[in-house]
């Protein structure tokens, strides 16, 4: 999202569908990235509710150059929320992998999933999207240090994976 | 590292989209065609595109730039309306000053084509449709789209 598109925001917002349109194939695949690394195989479910919350409310977003930063808050609930659903459905793994687990080194989805939801929206939020622990815990609603010690424990378990 | 990613297919587009027009109600239904065969139908918007959107009749591509187009169509009312539209695989998405008409496609896991339709009378200068009989024509839409590739 970039001043360019501020005009484009207006537009949709003052009832233009083509505008939204457009606007929607802006945001799709960021919102993609986002519920995709979180919420895995329920990503496309995520992505889809995400953007729901985005279109109905966007008249209220008052300043539209802050659109990115409202999109990914809204992104990462919906992503955690349906990552919490589907993992009633199928439980998680509740232990991270030991750093020696000879699965870390294969697909990155499978080591993913071995993560709660909290601990991928942590590492997308720092990793992806570059925030400070600060703004992620503010994002997340938890404390600072919560967010320090998940993404110690999230990047001690990656790491095999990351590097091979 | 690639992260998993997740995309959205044409039908949820609508479904996300239509979402933000007030009044707008979306039908589907899921046809036991192959893809090709159903927007086949569908893009062909001279032919067969008037004869299952009721509210579509006369239609004529009067520009066509890319995946932008312009179209001339008198509606069952008999008023003239000239929409622009975006066409795409899958996608066709049109506005006229008082007119929404919108049908998406995408292949169904199971098997068949899953098509979506929205669309109605827009209320002029919002994102808004005169939420009168719009279910009705759209179910209609979809029963004259299915007779055709059925």
């Amino acid at each position: 999202m970039t001043d360019a598109d501020v005009p484009l925001v207006r537009r949709a917002q003052g009832g233009d569908t083509l505008a939204m349109g457009a606007l929607l194939d802006a945001l799709g695949p960021y919102v993609g990235r986002i519920c995709g690394a979180i919420a895995l195989s329920g990503g496309p479910d995520a992505a889809q509710e995400t953007l729901i919350v985005v279109f109905r409310k966007l008249r209220t977003l008052s300043e539209p150059a802050a659109l990115h930063g409202w999109v990914r808050a809204i992104a990462v609930r919906e992503a955690v929320r349906v990552a919490r659903r589907d993992q009633r459905a199928n439980p998680l793994l509740t232990e991270l992998p030991a750093r020696d687990d000879p699965e870390l080194a294969t697909d990155i989805r499978d080591v993913l999933a071995r993560l709660s939801p909290e601990h991928r929206a942590i590492l997308v939020l720092r990793d992806v999207e570059g925030l400070d622990e600060q703004a992620a815990a503010a994002l997340l609603a938890v404390p600072k240090g919560t967010v320090k010690s998940r993404l110690h424990r999230a990047r001690d378990s990656f790491r095999k994976a990351w590097t091979s | 590292m690639n992260w998993p990613d997740a995309e959205l297919d044409n039908v949820r587009r609508l479904r996300v989209l239509a979402s933000g027009v007030s009044g707008a109600v979306v039908s589907e239904r899921v046809l036991p065609a192959a893809f090709d065969a159903v927007w086949s139908r569908v893009s062909d918007f001279e032919g067969a595109f008037g004869d299952f959107e009721p509210d579509m009749r006369g239609v004529r591509l009067s520009k066509v730039d890319g995946e932008r187009l312009e179209l001339l169509a008198r509606s069952r009312f008999g008023f003239r309306a000239r929409l622009h539209a975006v066409h795409r695989p899958g996608w066709f998405w049109a506005q006229s000053r008082f007119l929404l008409v919108a049908v998406a496609a995408a292949p169904e896991p199971g098997g068949g084509t899953r098509v979506a339709v929205t669309g109605g009378v827009r209320v002029p200068g919002r994102a808004a449709l005169v939420p009168v009989g719009v279910q009705r024509a759209g179910r209609r839409s979809l029963d004259r789209l299915a007779g055709m590739v059925g």
